[in-house]
């Protein structure tokens, strides 16, 4: 059982919450306009690159992603339009969400925020083929996965720091979490996404990570997994096989964790300027 | 305009922009009775919330009862909302959407969409329930799925090699073959890290066709692929734009392994350019090699040509696998013997030529004793002991070349002069050995060029009869009259015909003209026309081919075959007496008359001479010459000798009266000479014969032979 923190539970309401979202999209039009049309049907590359190009920062991170060690282009995209061709809508739909909740401000986050995050969705998107998902969908899901917990961290700072550092497990943490603000920041995460029209298969992996025998969960425990033991001092590691109804053994993770330390850094550049 | 219609509109109408009693209620009604469409309204009294009522299409979907579902605590009916989630679905300012499984009555779950909606009040919310997965969302997902599984199944069965991207360059799927081609698991390949196994040096080739299919093209790349063991297979990679709504842009690729193909081809290639016997590099690989290192202008190639003495008894004596064997031991030795990076190719035969960069004059011929000396050990074959020698012809670079096959050109000369002037020598070509072979050159391509323009031209030159001094036939004379060095001597021409194989069409041309002029003879002057008329035969053209020439041209003008005397000379009648007999003797048998030309001058064998078919023996000028000297021995023996065999004899090379006279008293047949009748053109031949049929009718020129 999580023990109680010891900061006083806050006069804590989600709905303000969920409202300060509504606040940071007023604030930020562009992303909020790539984020409502950047998985319409009638959307394109051409269409996308054009409301794109009127935030040049969101637009150069888009470049520079697409011109990541992960996408492998290796500098040869010059076109935004073609960037976007390259990174995808979903990636372009997840940078303008990430600038639109401002995670893309370190200040305002949890230290070390992006390391866990960019390890989470790196760790995700290259298990996906293994779990049968596609690697773009799980890089992006694991991008914003700590969107909840930004939130969370955001409205009660020192209350969710408590939390964070009483819990670091992160199944132990997301069970504090429900106790003292009635929900997690994973199941936060979900409904923000919800909201703003993410494909249903992408949000329904946010809501199964909890239950650990739920194989459609899998992948995102096993990032989870492979993030905490990349990133988290004293991470007491547990069985990935557990983690993943069997479908991965531990003989399959070191090469994925030397993949994702490789390359974590320059996705948190791309993500974050 | 009617305003009682228009009155008469406004009850059903909106009231102040707000829907009439009547519109709210019917809408109300739609509502609360069609089955199409799932409606809660929940309520939210002391701290829990409930349903407070549902539509026909919600008892339908929930399987409740109208008064079950009256009173449903949310929890019940929303499971996974838990703690203050349900805040989150029924929110006071704003209507929400969220996507739950939802319970009904029997314990199932069906996934929804929720669309809740705020009313003014704060408290009750209007709750649209949409089952996410209808019949024929199911039957789409399954159709997508079965064509999902068919291509993993097509592609992963696949022996050919594929790898699929759905983003940018990262492979989300490879098969098998793909991984057997590499040797690695699939993990090693997924992501980016199939770049990896491309050699570095192609990896741009490689990204940018694979760009091209990204931006909805077609790339291909040859690209060598590194294995996990190191080795490497060469490959041609070809990608296929690929493109997922709502996702990007991917790529299919497919891989051909075609380092074998390669291996293969690159055999072949080396067989087509090397020598199947000593292996080494052929003539057309020297051609290549010659001309990529040729510059003009710069001194940097040197070429040694050599060319086996007495290669030939080698082969007669022992037989052609003692033969090959040796041109395999010379082509050891050569190798062995020049520097590294000179080439040694078999130029064909028993014929070698040795490439080298960067020497001197002084150098290749060192290298060219070298070689001599290396080759004169002795080789065993068949038992015998041979001891290899070569003729060497030395080129190196000058300004003068300027063409790179020039230098094969002129090693291969110098090797012939080296022959020339003896066996086993070594020649290098200079400036006037140059300057020579190509006049010589430049010369045989301008006969060849007049042979085939028919620019040389044929002179006649009368022939008489000793009895009575009346001219009775002609001898055909090639003459060549080039363009700029004026007229060249048959001296000239004729053997250089012979050494450039030109010589049988040459003599096929004079041939046809002699024929053609004495049709036109007889046309022309009918009985006073020449009766007769000689052609001269090289021995090259001594063949089983010239009877049939000589038919051919008699049948092409219409000429009986004894209007032709072919006159050939007596060293080509000996050096092969029995073929010659056979020769002769075919055109003897057609009609045609047969001279041995310049008889005397040779080493003919009297005894030979008996049996061989001829008509008549020319005595050379040379033997005619002697008689204004009081020496007619000669040329009395032979017209004796052919009197005694029954031959008839024509004098040439008469020049006076009394040579006419005396050859007359000896007993020659014919005469010929140049104060008797000069060589002619054919139609000054014609006007000439014409005057000698009048003078001859009536005799009045004392200057005449008799």
């Amino acid at each position: 059982m999580t023990p109680l923190t010891a900061v006083p539970a806050p006069s804590f309401d989600i709905e303000r919450v969920l409202a300060s979202i509504d606040t940071m999209a007023a604030q930020k039009p562009v992303a909020a306009q790539i984020v409502s049309v950047a998985n319409a049907d009638d959307t394109s590359s051409k269409k996308l690159a054009a409301i794109l190009a009127t935030d040049v920062a969101l637009a150069g991170r888009v470049m520079k992603l697409a011109n990541s060690a992960y996408f492998g282009m290796r500098g040869r995209v010059t076109s935004l339009q073609f960037a976007v061709t390259v990174v995808g809508f979903t990636t372009v739909r997840t940078m303008a969400t990430v600038a639109l909740t401002d995670l893309d401000d370190e200040s305002r986050l949890p230290e070390d925020f992006w390391d866990l995050t960019t390890t989470i969705a790196l760790s995700a998107s290259t298990l996906a083929p293994r779990f049968g998902e596609r690697p773009q969908d799980a890089l992006c899901i694991g991008l914003l996965a700590q969107l909840g917990m930004a939130l969370l961290a955001h409205n009660d700072p020192e209350g969710h720091a408590g939390l964070r550092a009483d819990n670091p497990a992160f199944a132990d943490l997301r069970a504090a979490e429900v106790q003292r603000y009635g929900i997690s920041a994973l199941r936060l995460t979900a409904v923000a996404l919800e909201q703003w029209g993410f494909p249903r298969e992408m949000v329904s992996v946010l809501n199964k990570v909890e239950e650990i025998t739920a194989p459609e969960g899998s992948l995102l425990r096993a990032a989870f997994e492979v993030a905490g033991r990349l990133t988290l001092e004293d991470y007491e590691p547990i069985p990935i096989s557990r983690l993943t109804c069997g479908v991965l053994g531990e003989e399959a993770l070191p090469p994925v964790l030397e993949r994702v330390w490789v390359e974590a850094e320059e996705l948190r550049a791309a993500m974050i300027g | 305009m009617d305003e009682g219609r228009t009155v008469a509109a406004e009850p059903t109408a909106m009231i102040a922009g707000q829907p009439s009693p009547e519109i709210v209620a019917g809408i109300f009604y739609g509502a609360a009775v069609t089955d199409m469409m799932a409606i809660l309204v929940a309520e939210r009294t002391a701290g829990t919330t409930r349903v407070t009522w549902g539509n026909q299409g919600a008892v339908k979907l929930l399987g409740y009862g109208v008064e079950d579902l009256g009173n449903l605590p949310f929890e019940t009916l929303l499971p996974t909302l838990r703690g203050g989630e349900l805040k989150l679905l029924l929110r006071r300012e704003r209507g929400t959407q969220m996507n739950l499984p939802i319970r009904t009555a029997s314990g199932a779950t069906v996934d929804c969409a929720i669309i809740s909606t705020p009313m003014p009040s704060g408290r009750m919310w209007t709750l649209r329930v949409v089952a996410g997965t209808n019949e024929q969302e199911r039957a789409l997902r399954a159709t997508a799925d079965a064509h999902e599984r068919r291509f993993s199944t097509l592609t992963e069965r696949s022996p050919i090699p594929m790898l699929l991207s759905e983003q940018g360059m990262r492979l989300a799927h490879v098969n098998d073959a793909f991984c057997s081609l590499l040797g690695r698991r699939a993990e090693q390949l997924l992501g980016t890290s199939w770049l990896d196994a491309v050699h570095p040096d192609d990896l741009d080739e490689v990204l940018e066709s694979a760009a091209d299919a990204l931006e909805g093209g077609d790339g291909e790349a040859k690209a060598r692929m590194v294995r996990e063991d190191g080795t490497v297979r060469t490959t041609v990679l070809r990608f296929a734009h690929l493109f997922t709504p709502g996702v990007g842009a991917g790529f299919v690729g497919t891989i051909e392994d075609i380092t074998d193909r390669l291996a293969f081809e690159e055999r072949l290639a080396h067989q087509a350019n090397h020598d199947p016997l000593t292996g080494l590099p052929n003539r057309t690989l020297l051609a290549q090699y010659v001309a990529e290192r040729f510059a003009a202008g710069r001194s940097e190639l040197a070429c040694l040509f050599l060319d086996l003495d007495n290669f030939k008894v080698v082969n007669d004596s022992l037989g052609h696998a003692a033969g090959d064997l040796l041109l395999v031991e010379v082509a050891t030795r050569l190798t062995r013997t020049v520097r590294p990076g000179d080439l040694v190719a078999r130029f064909g035969g028993d014929e070698f030529v040795v490439v080298c960069e960067g020497v001197d004059e002084a150098a290749a011929v060192t290298l060219a004793q070298r070689i001599g000396e290396a080759l004169s050990a002795p080789v065993r074959l068949g038992g015998v002991d041979v001891r290899p020698h070569a003729s060497v012809g030395v080129t190196v670079q000058t300004g003068e070349h300027v063409e790179a096959d020039e230098l094969i050109r002129d090693c291969d000369i110098a090797m012939y002069q080296a022959k020339a002037g003896g066996k086993g020598r070594i020649t290098v070509l200079d400036q006037q050995g140059r300057a020579q072979a190509r006049d010589k050159l430049r010369l045989v391509a301008d006969l060849r060029d007049a042979i085939e323009r028919g620019e040389i031209a044929l002179l006649y030159q009368p022939i008489f009869s000793a009895g009575d001094g009346a001219p009775v036939a002609v001898e055909s004379l090639a003459r060549w009259e080039h363009p700029e060095r004026g007229l060249i001597s048959p001296v000239t021409f004729v053997p250089l015909a012979e050494e450039s194989g030109l010589i049988s069409p040459l003599g096929l041309l004079v041939l046809d003209e002699t024929c053609r002029q004495l049709a036109d003879w007889d046309a022309e002057l009918g009985m006073a026309a020449p009766m007769r008329a000689n052609v001269n035969v090289s021995a090259l053209q001594l063949d089983e081919n010239l009877p049939v020439h000589v038919r051919a041209a008699l049948h092409r003008h219409g000429l009986e075959p004894c209007r032709l005397q072919i006159e050939i000379t007596e060293s080509a009648l000996m050096a092969d007496p029995t073929f010659a007999r056979e020769v002769l003797q075919q055109l003897r048998d057609l009609g045609v008359e047969v001279a041995i030309d310049d008889f005397g001058t040779g080493y003919s064998s009297l005894a030979y001479l008996r049996h061989l078919p001829v008509d008549c023996l020319k005595v050379d000028r040379s033997f005619v010459a002697e008689l204004a000297d009081g020496h007619a021995e000669i040329a009395s023996a032979v017209i004796a000798l052919a009197h005694n065999l029954n031959l008839c004899t024509v004098a040439e090379g008469v020049e006076t009266v009394e040579q006419a006279e005396e050859l007359a008293r000896l007993g020659a047949t014919f005469l010929q000479g140049f104060s008797l009748g000069r060589p002619m053109s054919g139609p000054e031949i014609t006007t000439w014969f014409a005057a000698h049929r009048e003078t001859l009718e009536t005799p009045t020129d004392p200057e005449l032979p008799r």
